[in-house]
């Protein structure tokens, strides 16, 4: 034959059509990323009609907002000023409200050679290695890990008097409501938001081995804020080891007043000096190689409540999270995962029972993604729920998310 | 022999002998037909003294840059940053002379992994050329391409460790690591060995072309020129600029 086409494409970029790069501005002081999330789920099962609810809030990260049925754009941008110093900021809109700020922070370089920064601002998490991990690409699967997202029934505006009003509130964090602070039922809060950042500063060093991080909140980790509402300050650390390569251990440590002055107040209390503390500490891990992934994480959570009528609450009750999951890239753009997550919480003794504070919750996650171009990838899930109550004690469902980012 | 050309650019691989793989197959063939391409040259052995050299200049546009990060805004801290690699176009004849395919044997390139960035950004191969990605940083990278003309996942591994890919088929190739969103580059595979990268000022020299008229194309980032006639003398030096559009 004669002649052929060079190049045996008809476009200049056949396969990447999406550009996955963000944009640059101002010769590269200015960039700008962004994405839009689509999710939608629904509750199946033998029970379950058509495309069910989620009515037992297992998936909900407010009364009105669940994990399952969303659609998300966020736009993160960074302006670096010089060598030492830049503004990074990202705002999200979730389900078509108004856009939401969720992270807008000064980050300080004082040494450019050395990796040593310290961030002011509302800032990206200290404490855990998922809540820095939420942007949709970089979760395996569609659901949140239960300790970053399941509400249990605590508040920080509203108290339980006693034991017997926890114990009410068993399973029901969506929309909980107590005797001491605000009367109005809201939601509670999970062990570690990751929907929302904290407020304050942070100083983190790295080394090709070793990172270390502290910062001081005006938030805790279950109730992150922008407006200090007590007069604590939360104190968070974190270290993360790399031992050896694709292995990354990190341990994290926090401890924070959480309940709001407003609640403290109607018990008497002040918030900021009387110990009402959210105390927590993590320990996670991941491994990779070659086509696999394997990620483990612990949170115990501790959250001291104010002794305010019999049957007393006297001491902290604890919520204990752990979280494994894994990933298999089985061809190129194609993958499968898997999380199995569990919650228990301490016992406390009621006047008529010994029991859990908050029901033990347990979720069966598996699924995959598939990813069209480099910054296009759909994933499917199925997630099992099982909760020791009786009101809703199971919800499977089945999901599908679309993501696209640059 | 078979001709070497540009051996001063960076990232460019010639192959020596025939393309095991062969061009772009019978569909592509007949989009050559339809554009009437079959009447150029006829490139033998015979010919092998009748070449002459296509050579300019193409004004490198402000592409964007090639391993710009995303804001990071979750990290505890700034990413180290490696400066960018300059800027390089590839030209290429848009058709080839008869007998180009039968001229090459597989070649072998390298693609490093260094700093977090691909090296070099932009590659550009025959056919059948085998390459090599070692990754020379000392955290792991997974290197990954879904384009149609090679999809590849090696997985992540880690300093000192190479994988290797064969690519078979013509086209452009986007080339990912999995675990680094900024790090990427371009291979581009050619069916002949009638191409050239530039240098960091954009100049670029196409030697061995058999006498005729090709359209030359220039290509950058994505972002291709119109293809531009050029006739080359036998024996001599035809100069062709690519100016910025």
């Amino acid at each position: 034959m004669g002649a052929a086409m060079a190049l045996a494409t008809s476009g200049p970029v056949a396969a990447q059509v999406l550009d996955a790069r963000p944009i640059v501005l101002g010769d590269g002081r200015v960039t700008i990323s962004g994405g839009v999330t689509a999710t939608f789920g629904c509750a199946a099962g033998p029970s379950v009609q058509g495309c069910g609810d989620d009515t037992g809030f297992f998936n909900y990260t407010d009364y009105e907002r669940s994990a399952l049925r969303m659609l998300r754009l966020d736009i993160s941008a960074a302006v670096r000023a010089s060598d030492r110093l830049a503004l990074l900021a990202e705002v999200r809109s979730d389900n078509g409200r108004g856009p939401e700020p969720y992270a807008l922070f000064v980050r300080v370089r004082p040494w450019p050679a050395r990796r040593i920064d310290i961030q002011a601002g509302r800032i990206p998490p200290t404490f855990g290695a998922f809540a820095r991990r939420t942007y949709p690409s970089d979760n395996l699967l569609i659901g949140y890990p239960l300790g970053y997202q399941y509400l249990t029934s605590l508040r920080p505006d509203a108290l339980p008097a006693n034991a017997d009003e926890l114990l009410r509130m068993r399973g029901r964090g969506w929309l909980s409501s107590f005797g001491v602070g605000n009367p109005v039922p809201d939601k509670g809060v999970p062990l570690v938001s990751a929907f929302g950042w904290d407020t304050g500063v942070q100083l983190h060093a790295a080394t090709d081995v070793l990172d270390a991080a502290v910062a001081v909140t005006t938030g805790t980790l279950s109730h992150p804020l922008v407006e200090d509402d007590n007069d604590g300050q939360q104190v968070a650390g974190r270290v993360t080891v790399r031992p050896l390569p694709g292995l990354v251990v990190g341990a994290s440590g926090a401890r924070g007043p959480y309940v709001a002055r407003s609640a403290a107040a109607a018990a008497g209390l002040d918030a900021g000096r009387r110990g009402l503390t959210q105390i927590a500490w993590g320990a996670d891990a991941e491994y990779s190689r070659d086509h696999y992934l394997v990620r483990a994480e612990a949170i115990v959570s501790d959250w001291r409540l104010p002794i305010v009528a019999a049957p007393a609450i006297d001491s902290p009750v604890r919520a204990v999270s752990t979280s494994v999951e894994g990933r298999y890239r089985i061809r190129p753009g194609l993958y499968a995962a898997a999380r199995l997550d569990h919650l228990a919480f301490s016992e406390i003794v009621g006047t008529n029972r010994r029991d859990e504070w908050d029901a033990p919750v347990t979720r069966l996650e598996i699924g995959g993604g598939y990813s069209l171009m480099r910054n296009l990838m759909l994933k499917l899930a199925w997630q099992r729920n099982t909760r020791d109550t009786t009101r809703t004690p199971s919800r499977t469902f089945v999901a599908a998310q679309a993501v696209f980012w640059f | 022999m078979p001709p070497m050309m540009l051996n001063d650019v960076v990232g460019s691989v010639r192959s020596t002998r025939a393309a095991t793989v062969a061009a772009p197959g019978a569909a592509v063939a007949a989009v050559a037909l339809l554009l009437g391409l079959l009447d150029a040259p006829l490139l033998s052995a015979q010919v092998g003294d009748r070449t002459g050299v296509i050579r300019g200049r193409v004004e490198l546009g402000r592409s964007p840059a090639s391993n710009a990060r995303r804001p990071g805004v979750g990290d505890l801290g700034a990413a180290p940053q490696s400066p960018p690699e300059p800027r390089r176009a590839v030209v290429y004849l848009e058709s080839a002379p008869r007998g180009a395919f039968e001229q090459t044997e597989p070649g072998r390139a390298v693609m490093d992994q260094r700093n977090e960035t691909f090296v070099p950004h932009l590659l550009a191969i025959t056919t059948g050329t085998v390459v090599d990605f070692p990754n020379s940083d000392r955290i792991y990278h997974n290197v990954f391409s879904l384009s149609k003309v090679a999809r590849f996942d090696l997985g992540r591994y880690a300093v000192g460790r190479s994988k290797s890919v064969r690519f078979d088929r013509a086209g452009i190739v986007r080339v990912f690591c999995d675990i680094h969103s900024h790090m990427n580059a371009f291979i581009l595979v050619f069916s002949h060995p009638f191409f050239a990268l530039t240098d960091a000022e954009g100049r670029y020299r196409i030697e061995r072309v058999p006498r005729g008229t090709y359209n030359v194309v220039a290509w950058q980032e994505g972002t291709s020129s119109g293809p531009r006639p050029a006739t080359v003398p036998e024996g001599g030096t035809t100069e062709l600029d690519f100016p910025r559009r």
